[in-house]
Parts: C-alpha cells; sequence; structure tokens
C-alpha cells in the first residue's frame, strides 16, 4: 500500500466517522425535541391542574390534589419538574399544599431512601429535592453528608440544611469548615445566613472557635443578619484577631450592623501600617456605616499612597451624605493633594451621571435593569 | 372587574398570576417583556399593571417610569414584582411611582389581596 492510498483511506475513514458523528447528534436532538413535545403535551392539561391546586380557596384543593396524586407514574414523571420548580416560587397556602402533593406521591420517602445510596449524583439531587420540601427529618443524615467523600454532595448538603432552616443544625454547619476538606465559606455563610436571628445564639460559639475559617464565617453571618448584640465581640475580632481574614469579615460585618460601635475600630483600621486589604473592606464600610464624624478620616484617605484604599475612601464618602460630598468638594478643588482632586472628581462625576440616568426614564444608565 | 396587566418573562410566575387573577374575577393581559408592556398599555385599556422588575430589555421600572412620564398612564396603579431580598430594587421601585410591591416567592391569595386594595386605593 502506498503512502497516498494510506493517506486516502484515513480520509475516507475520517469523513465517514464525521458524517455518522453528524445523523448521530441529528438523531440524538430529534428524539429529546420529540420527547420534550410529547412531555409538553402531557404536561399542559395536568398544568391547570396544578394552578388549580396553587390558588384554591379553602377546600377548593382537595379534588385537584387526589387528581394529581393519583396520576400514573408517567404522567407524574412529566409533571414533576414543572412542579418542582413552582415550589420554589411560591409561598403560603400554595406551597403548603404543593408540598403535600409531593408528601403524597412519595418524593420525600424516596429522596430520603436516595440519601443512602452510592452514587453521588443521587445523593445530591435528593438532598435537593429534601431542601425544596424543607423536610426537617431529612437533617440527621444531611449532617452525615457534610462530611462525605464528594464535595459537590458536601456543598448540597450544606446548601439544604440552610433551606430546611432548624436552627440545631448550625454546630454542624461550622463543623463542616475544619478538617482539610471544608464546605466551601460562601455556601457555608449562605445556609447560615438563611437562619436569620434564630441562629444568632448558636452562630456566636463560632466566635471562639480555634479554627479562623469558623470564626470568619461566625463574624460574617453575624454581620449580614443584624446580630448587634454581639458587635463588641466583632469589634473586638476586627482589633486583635490574629487572622486578617477573620479581620476583613469583622470589618465587612461592623459595617453591615450599622451601630456607633463600629465607628472607633473601623477608624483604627484603616489607618497607614494596617493590612491593605483590611484598609480597602474597613473604608468601604465606613461608607455604609454612613456616619457623618467618619468623613474627615476618608478624606484623609483620598491622599493615600495605595490606590485602591483611596478610590474606596472616595466612593465610601458618598454614602455619608452631605459632610461626605462636602468632603469630596473641597479635595476635588485641591484642598489636599493631586491624587484626592483625581478620585474625588471621578467619583462625584460618576455620582452625577447616576443621579441623571433615572430622570431619563428607559434610558442605559437607569437601574435595576 | 378590572383590566389587569401581568408583564414577566418567567412562564410559571405569568400563568400562575394569570389563572389566580382571572380566577378573582379580572381580565388578565399577559406580556412577557418590558416593551410589549407598554405598547399594551398605551393600545389597550388597563386598570393596574402588574409588572417583573427584571425582564430582559426593558425592566419594570423602565416600564413604571415610562408609564409615570405619560400623562395618560401617569395615575395607572404598578404593583412591582421582586425576587426576595433586593432592597434596592424596591427602594428604586418606589422612587420610579411603584403603587406597591410583592416579594418572590409569593402566595397567590396574597397577592390578590394586594391587588385589590391597590385597585381600591386607585378608585377613591
Amino acid at each position: 500500500m502506498t503512502g497516498r492510498e494510506v493517506i486516502n483511506g484515513s480520509l475516507q475513514v475520517l469523513v465517514g466517522s464525521a458524517v455518522v458523528l453528524l445523523v448521530l447528534i441529528v438523531c440524538v436532538r430529534a428524539v429529546r425535541r420529540a420527547r420534550e413535545r410529547h412531555r409538553q403535551r402531557t404536561v399542559e392539561p395536568l398544568r391547570v391542574l396544578l394552578l388549580e391546586l396553587l390558588c384554591a380557596e379553602g377546600d377548593e384543593a382537595a379534588g385537584s390534589l387526589q387528581a394529581l396524586s393519583a396520576l400514573d407514574d408517567r404522567s407524574w414523571a412529566a409533571v414533576e419538574p414543572t412542579a418542582r420548580t413552582i415550589l420554589a416560587k411560591v409561598s403560603g397556602h400554595a406551597r403548603t399544599s404543593l408540598v403535600g402533593l409531593f408528601e403524597q406521591r412519595g418524593v420525600a420517602t424516596r429522596a430520603m431512601a436516595d440519601l443512602g445510596r452510592r452514587g453521588s449524583v443521587r445523593k445530591g439531587r435528593a438532598a435537593e429535592v429534601l431542601g425544596l420540601l424543607r423536610h426537617r427529618a431529612a437533617a440527621p443524615r444531611l449532617r452525615v453528608l457534610l462530611v462525605d467523600a464528594d464535595p459537590e454532595v458536601r456543598t448540597v448538603a450544606a446548601r439544604t440544611l440552610g433551606h430546611i432552616g432548624d436552627p440545631a443544625n448550625v454546630p454542624a454547619l461550622l463543623n463542616c469548615l475544619h478538617g482539610p476538606h471544608p464546605v466551601p465559606p460562601a455556601v457555608v455563610l449562605q445556609a447560615l445566613t438563611a437562619f436569620g436571628a434564630a441562629g444568632h445564639d448558636q452562630v456566636a460559639t463560632g466566635l471562639d472557635d480555634a479554627e479562623p475559617l469558623v470564626r470568619a464565617v461566625a463574624v460574617e453571618t453575624l454581620g449580614a443578619t443584624g446580630g448587634v448584640v454581639w458587635t463588641t465581640r466583632i469589634a473586638a475580632a476586627l482589633r486583635a484577631d490574629p487572622h486578617i481574614e477573620v479581620r476583613i469579615r469583622a470589618a465587612r460585618a461592623l459595617g453591615a450592623l450599622g451601630t456607633p460601635a463600629g465607628l472607633e475600630p473601623l477608624l483604627d483600621a484603616v489607618r497607614r501600617g494596617q493590612p491593605e486589604p483590611l484598609r480597602v473592606v474597613a473604608a468601604r464600610a465606613l461608607g455604609r456605616l454612613g456616619a457623618s464624624c467618619a468623613a474627615p478620616r476618608l478624606g484623609e484617605l483620598l491622599d493615600d499612597p495605595v490606590h485602591r484604599v483611596a478610590s474606596t475612601a472616595a466612593r465610601a464618602l458618598l454614602h455619608v451624605g452631605p459632610t461626605g460630598r462636602d468632603e469630596l468638594r473641597r479635595a476635588a478643588g485641591g484642598a489636599r493633594g493631586v491624587p484626592a482632586v483625581a478620585h474625588a472628581r471621578a467619583v462625584l462625576a460618576e455620582a452625577a451621571i447616576g443621579e441623571e440616568g433615572p430622570r431619563s426614564a428607559a434610558g442605559p444608565a437607569a437601574v435595576g435593569s | 372587574m378590572a383590566s389587569i396587566l401581568v408583564a414577566d418573562d418567567d412562564a410559571d410566575i405569568r400563568d400562575l398570576v394569570a389563572y389566580k387573577l382571572t380566577q378573582s374575577g379580572h381580565q388578565v393581559i399577559v406580556v412577557d417583556d418590558g416593551l410589549t408592556a407598554l405598547k399594551a398599555v398605551r393600545e389597550r385599556t388597563v386598570d393596574l399593571a402588574l409588572l417583573d422588575i427584571r425582564m430582559p430589555g426593558m425592566s419594570g421600572l423602565d416600564v413604571c417610569r415610562e408609564l409615570r412620564a405619560a400623562p395618560k398612564t401617569e395615575r395607572l396603579p404598578v404593583i412591582l414584582l421582586t425576587a426576595r431580598s433586593q432592597e434596592f430594587d424596591v427602594e428604586t421601585g418606589f422612587a420610579a411611582g411603584a403603587d406597591d410591591y410583592i416579594v418572590k416567592p409569593f402566595s397567590p391569595r396574597e397577592l390578590s389581596s394586594r391587588v385589590q386594595a391597590v385597585l381600591a386605593r386607585a378608585a377613591r
């Protein structure tokens, strides 16, 4: 066989494979589309039943609940994804009715059984369903999954415990931040935040934990959920915690809490000599705090040699109200150094554009689109 | 019976709101974006607009501002639909001239009561 024949043969095989692959892709897509169309056709009449259930007054729900509960497995399989999507979008009586339907269809029981399976995907999906149903009985099993070998399962378990909303799960959530494979702190923070004020006492135990990540998450949770009772403890963490991440989150928390007790520690945290990331977050937190007496210190920062500190201070001054704006105008007029002029002018110009935005209705600067 | 415009890009929400309001005896016009909502208000008789804040293209806030800017629709009652804890949206919504807001996830019963309350206020 000559070289040319080998090349021709290879090309033919390649083209043949490409054609087969193309046909396969087209077929798979066509089958998927046909299935989806079939599902939609099945769902359409059932969707009305679902809406009846969600919008029912008094005992009216009984009929649609019974009809949906009695659906054959194939019809239920078609309508379940829609019901699941809607479950996350409704509250009150509509949610109670829908959860009742899921319970009657045995969805929670099946999901509980799936939590014990080997496959990570199955476990994760089951946890998600139980979170959607806020199935409290699942909590002990979910706490075990917080140390599952699969990181996805650990993450879903933490998120689900947050959805379930029982503060008794707080210690387990804080605990899953320990060890070599912790659950991502952002996920734990989100779950803990979902408990709101009900979880404060349990979350505050994390302030004394030996693990910096636990202290950091505890501090930020208290800040995000209005734990003003712990302002002094959070201020102490900002001043003296040996770990920078804890101090940064404490600064953020003090800004979010907005109590006067947070002012002095934040003013100290923006001083030169403090770590740069902390100074940036503390300057932002001072703006969020909105205390007019912070304006002079923020004004001084406009001349800071660290660009991020100076630009953050300029933005923070905007949030301090008229005193902050006066400080910016003075700096823009040259009362401070040259860098301060640039930062102040830039922020004032941006603010002016932002203020013009809402007046020009539907303009590109309109907020929230 | 009132004529109510429902604008939301989420089909589930749209269907649910439309079903509930129809059940309450109202006539419902449904659209899935801000521009169509604005067009519908201009071309048809609408007694109340229920607008999702976040829609592709023109947001509910933009639609609300446009309605307030036009003499024909400046008094049209507007209720905004917003996702949970978007405090900023709520503030901006009132600044844009909305009469009320409903936070998602919501209860269809509560939605119906709020619509009734806003319609009653507007009728006074």
